[in-house]
C-alpha cells in the first residue's frame, strides 16, 4: 500500500520533465503569465471571466482610462504580470461615493500613483507592465457559510484538455483574506466525479470542517460544478498549453468565472486531495483507450 | 531510431571514450605517484662571478639537503671547467668548494638544484622534556650570541616573569623579538646590539632569539637559507630553531612565523655561519636565480615528463601560463561544482540562489578562509537586507533600490578593508576583487528573493545556499582536484554524461519525501 502510494506522487522533477516541458511550449508562457493576454483569448472564445474595463499601457493614458471607469461602483486594479497577488487593489464606493480600499478611503491621486508604479514595473520586478482594470467579483453566498470573508477560488488542473484534479482554496483567520496555502489559507479537496467537497488541509492536518468556522465540508455539493468543468475544458482548449492550473471564482450574479491560468501549477494539490497526480493521469489514459 | 536512443548512444560513446582515454593515463600516473606532495617547487641557481686573486683562490658555499619537508634533487654543477670542484661536509651542513690556481682570471659558477617544499606547523606542548646532555653545545654563548651576558639574563627574566610554562616562555620572548622594528641592516648584528639599537634584520633578531632561548636553558640554533620567490635575489635569510622534545622547531621572528615554516623556505645550513665564504680580497659578485616550477603535487614527474604523459592533458596551458593558475583552477572546478549543485537541487531538493553562486562563494572562501569568510558573508548580506528594508517602505523602484544596496555593500567592504589594514586584522583585508564581486551578486539575489518570496523564505533560501556552499567548499578545498582535472580533462565529458543523467531524473526529491509525507502514511482526519 505504502509503496503504491509513493509511486503515484509526482515530484518537481517529474512535473517538469513529464508534464510541463512536453505540454507547454515556453513560447506560449506569456499567454498565461500576462493577464491581459489571457483575457484577450478568454473574451475571444466567450469564456466567462470578469469584464475588462480598461487596459493602460502608458502613464499618459491613466487619466483617460480612469474617466471610463470612475462611474462604476466597484472595480479591481491589477498588474498584468504581477505574481503572488502583489499589486492588486480592490476599490469600492461607499454610499457617499468615496473610493474605499482595504477599509480605508483613497484619493484619486493615490489611485493614479498606484497605476503609475505598476506601469513602471514595481510589481513585476523592474520590467515595464500594463494595468488591468476589471469588474470586481462578488463571491457567491455558497462560500459565506464556509468562511465569511476574503476571496476563495477553485484550482482545476487540466491535462490534454481534461480536468485531472481540483481543490477549493479558502482564507482563514490567519491568512489576511488570502486563499493561498503558503499564506496560511486552507485547501479543500474536491471529488471530481460527484462535485462535492471532501476534506480540509491546513498544511499540517486534515479536517472534515473549516478550522475557524467549524462548517463541515465533507460531502457538501459544489454549486455550478458542471459549469466549472465545462469552462475549465473550454479554457484548456482555447490555449495552446496542455498542462494548466486554472483558477476559477464563482460570482454571486454571473456564476463561475475564470480568474487566471498557470503554466507551472504547484504540487500541493496532491496533499489536499491525499492522492498522487499519477494515479489520476493513469485513470485518464485508461478511459481514453 | 528516435532521438532518445540517439542521445543514449552518443552519451554512452562519450563516456566510453572518456574512460578509455583516462585508462591509458592511469598506469603511468599511479607508477609515478609521489606521497611527498610538495606545495611549491623551485629551480634554484647559485650564480657567482669572481676574479681570482694572486694565489690560490677558493669559493665555498653550503648546499641544501632533503628532509621531512623539503626535497632537493638534480644537483648540477655547470661552472667553468678551470675550477676544481669538490664536496665535503656532514649530513646536515654540506659544503661545495671551487678552487683554482689560475691567477687574475674571471670565473663563473653555476650551481643548480630543484627544491620541492611544503609548509610545516608544530604545536608546542605546555611543558618540554629536559634536553639531553648531548645538546649542551646548543646552550653555549658565542661571540655574537651572548647568551650568558647580564643584559640578556635581565631581559630574559623580565620577559618570562608571568610565563607559567615552557610554551608561554618561548611565546613571550618570541613576541618581544618579533615586535622589535625590522630594518634592512646588511651588516652583522649581534644579540646585544639588536637590543641596544632596538632595530634589527633577520640575523640580529635570530641571534637575539637564540641567545634568549639559550639563556633560559632551551637548546637553540641559527638556521640559514633562502626564501624562494619567482625572481632573482641577493638576500639570503636566517631564522632560528629551538630543540623541543628532540625536534628542532622553526621560529622566524622577522616574518612572525611561530613554530611554523612556510612551503617556500629553503633550508640550507644550521649554525651561525655565512652562506658563502671566499678567499679575501677578490672581486666577487653573486645572485640567486630562483624560478618557480609548475608541478603536480602527487606526481614525481617534471614538467616535460608530464607533457609526455599524454597528448590529452591541459599541461601545456599550465606551462605557458596563458591563463593565470587561479583562473584556470576556477575554470576547471566550475563544472564539477555545478554538477554538485545540480545534484543538491534536483535530487536532494536544496534551493539555492543560482546554480554557480554556491560554487563561486565556495571559491572565494578559499581566498578568505572558511570561518571568517562565512561570517563576513552572512553578516554583510543580512546587513544589506536590513538596510534595504526602509527603502522598501518608501516604495522605491526595484533597480535603483538595488543600486543603493550594492553601493552600501561596496562601501562596507571598503571600510572593512581599511579597518583591517589600520589595525592589522588580516581576515578583514581578504575581501579582494573576486570575493567582493561574488558577495555583491549574492546580495543582489538575496534582496530580490526578499521581494519575490518574502523575508522568511529568502532567509531559508540563503541558509540552503550556504549549506550548498559548505558542501562545495568541502570538495573544492581538496587541493589535488585541479591537478587531477589538468591531467584528466576527459572528466569534463564525464560531467556532461552525468549531467545528462541528472537532467532526465524524475524521481522524488529527498525533501519531497518530507513534504508529501501525509500521502505516504495515512494521517488521522480531525473531526468535530
Amino acid at each position: 500500500m505504502k509503496s503504491h502510494k509513493k509511486s503515484n506522487v509526482i515530484g518537481l522533477n517529474e512535473r517538469n520533465i513529464k508534464l510541463i516541458y512536453p505540454n507547454n511550449n515556453k513560447r506560449h508562457y506569456p499567454l498565461a503569465d500576462d493577464k491581459v493576454l489571457t483575457k484577450e483569448i478568454l473574451h475571444q472564445y466567450d469564456i466567462p471571466c470578469a469584464e475588462t474595463y480598461a487596459v493602460i499601457e502608458y502613464n499618459s493614458d491613466i487619466k483617460a482610462a480612469w474617466e471610463l471607469c470612475k462611474n462604476k461602483n466597484a472595480l479591481a486594479i491589477k498588474p498584468a504580470r504581477g505574481s503572488g497577488g502583489g499589486g492588486i487593489k480592490i476599490l469600492k464606493k461607499d454610499h457617499n461615493g468615496i473610493w474605499i480600499s482595504s477599509g480605508k478611503p483613497v484619493e484619486e491621486r493615490q489611485i493614479f500613483q498606484h497605476m503609475a508604479a505598476t506601469i513602471m514595473g514595481f510589481y513585476s520586478l523592474g520590467s515595464h507592465d500594463r494595468v488591468l482594470i476589471e469588474e470586481c467579483i462578488e463571491p457567491d453566498p455558497f462560500f459565506q457559510q464556509i468562511y465569511p470573508s476574503g476571496v476563495p477560488d477553485f484550482r482545476i488542473i487540466t491535462l490534454d484538455h481534461q480536468p485531472l484534479m481540483g481543490m477549493l482554496r479558502m482564507p482563514t483567520d490567519r491568512s489576511d483574506g488570502k486563499a493561498n496555502l503558503h499564506q496560511n489559507g486552507v485547501g479543500i479537496g474536491v471529488d471530481m466525479k460527484r462535485g462535492t467537497l471532501t476534506q480540509v488541509y491546513d498544511g499540517k492536518n486534515y479536517f472534515d470542517h473549516h478550522p475557524d468556522s467549524k462548517f463541515i465540508v465533507e460531502n457538501v455539493s459544489i454549486p455550478y460544478w458542471n459549469e466549472i468543468l465545462e469552462i475549465s475544458i473550454a479554457t484548456a482548449k482555447a490555449f495552446p498549453l496542455n498542462y494548466l492550473g486554472i483558477d476559477i471564482v464563482i460570482d454571486k450574479y454571473k456564476g463561475p468565472q475564470i480568474m487566471e491560468i498557470n503554466v507551472r501549477p504547484g504540487l500541493g494539490i496532491q496533499l489536499v486531495n491525499q492522492q498522487g497526480l499519477k494515479e489520476k493521469i493513469n485513470d485518464l489514459n485508461k478511459n481514453r483507450s | 531510431m528516435n532521438s532518445q536512443t540517439n542521445i543514449k548512444i552518443v552519451l554512452i560513446s562519450i563516456t566510453v571514450l572518456a574512460l578509455v582515454s583516462i585508462g591509458f593515463k592511469i598506469k603511468p600516473v599511479l607508477e609515478n605517484y609521489d606521497d611527498f606532495k610538495a606545495q611549491q617547487v623551485y629551480k634554484v641557481n647559485y650564480n657567482y662571478f669572481f676574479k681570482s686573486g694572486d694565489k690560490n683562490t677558493t669559493v665555498k658555499t653550503f648546499i641544501p639537503n632533503s628532509n621531512s619537508r623539503q626535497q632537493i634533487s638534480k644537483y648540477n654543477n655547470k661552472s667553468d671547467s678551470t675550477l676544481l670542484f669538490s664536496k665535503k661536509g656532514l649530513a646536515s651542513n654540506k659544503k661545495v668548494i671551487w678552487r683554482t690556481k689560475a691567477v687574475n682570471t674571471y670565473h663563473s659558477i653555476n650551481y643548480e638544484f630543484i627544491f620541492q617544499g611544503k609548509e610545516k606547523r608544530f604545536t608546542l606542548p605546555q611543558q618540554f622534556d629536559n634536553a639531553s646532555e648531548k645538546h649542551q653545545y646548543y646552550l653555549h654563548a658565542t661571540e655574537n650570541i651572548q647568551a650568558k651576558d647580564a643584559k640578556i639574563t635581565q631581559l630574559a627574566n623580565r620577559l618570562t616573569k608571568r610565563a607559567k610554562n615552557d610554551s608561554q616562555m618561548i611565546k613571550s620572548i618570541f613576541d618581544y623579538v618579533a615586535e622589535i622594528p625590522s630594518a634592512p641592516i646588511i651588516t652583522l648584528t649581534d644579540a646585544l646590539t639588536a637590543i641596544e639599537q632596538n632595530r634589527a634584520s633577520c640575523n640580529g633578531k635570530s641571534r637575539l632569539f637564540v641567545a634568549l632561548c639559550r639563556n633560559l636553558g632551551y637548546p637553540a640554533r641559527i638556521k640559514g637559507g633562502i626564501i624562494l620567490e619567482n625572481t632573482n635575489k641577493r638576500t639570503s635569510h636566517v631564522w632560528a630553531e629551538v630543540l623541543i622534545n628532540e625536534h628542532w622547531v622553526p621560529f622566524d621572528a622577522l616574518n612572525n612565523h611561530f613554530a611554523y615554516i612556510p612551503a617556500n623556505y629553503l633550508e640550507i645550513y644550521e649554525g651561525d655561519e655565512f652562506l658563502i665564504t671566499h678567499t679575501p680580497g677578490i672581486q666577487f659578485d653573486y645572485t640567486y636565480e630562483v624560478e618557480s616550477i609548475n608541478h603536480i603535487p602527487f606526481l614525481k614527474l617534471n614538467s616535460e615528463e608530464i607533457r609526455q604523459l599524454s597528448s590529452i592533458s591541459l599541461w601545456r596551458l599550465v606551462e605557458k601560463r596563458i591563463i593565470p593558475e587561479n583562473a584556470l583552477n576556477l575554470l576547471l572546478l566550475l563544472p564539477i561544482g555545478g554538477l554538485l549543485v545540480a545534484f543538491l537541487r534536483n535530487v536532494v531538493g536544496v534551493k539555492t540562489f543560482g546554480v554557480f553562486l554556491p560554487v563561486l562563494i565556495a571559491f572565494s572562501l578559499l581566498h578568505t578562509g572558511f570561518i571568517s569568510g562565512m561570517i563576513m558573508f552572512v553578516c554583510l548580506i543580512l546587513l544589506v537586507g536590513l538596510i534595504s528594508y526602509p527603502f522598501d517602505r518608501i516604495g522605491l523602484l526595484y533597480t535603483p533600490k538595488l543600486v543603493i544596496s550594492l553601493s552600501i555593500m561596496v562601501g562596507l567592504m571598503i571600510i572593512a578593508t581599511m579597518i583591517g589594514i589600520r589595525f592589522n586584522v588580516t581576515w578583514l583585508t581578504t575581501l579582494t576583487f573576486f570575493p567582493t564581486i561574488i558577495l555583491t551578486i549574492a546580495a543582489e539575489r538575496f534582496s530580490r528573493a526578499t521581494i519575490e518570496d518574502g523575508h522568511k523564505l529568502a532567509i531559508e533560501k540563503l541558509g540552503q545556499t550556504l549549506l550548498a556552499t559548505i558542501i562545495c567548499y568541502g570538495f573544492l578545498s581538496w587541493s589535488a582536484l585541479p591537478a587531477l582535472l589538468i591531467i584528466f580533462p576527459e572528466c569534463l565529458l564525464l560531467i556532461i554524461s552525468l549531467a545528462m543523467l541528472l537532467g532526465r531524473y524524475i524521481g522524488i526529491r529527498w525533501v519531497e519525501y518530507y513534504r508529501f509525507a501525509p500521502l505516504f502514511n495515512q494521517p488521522k482526519k480531525i473531526q468535530l
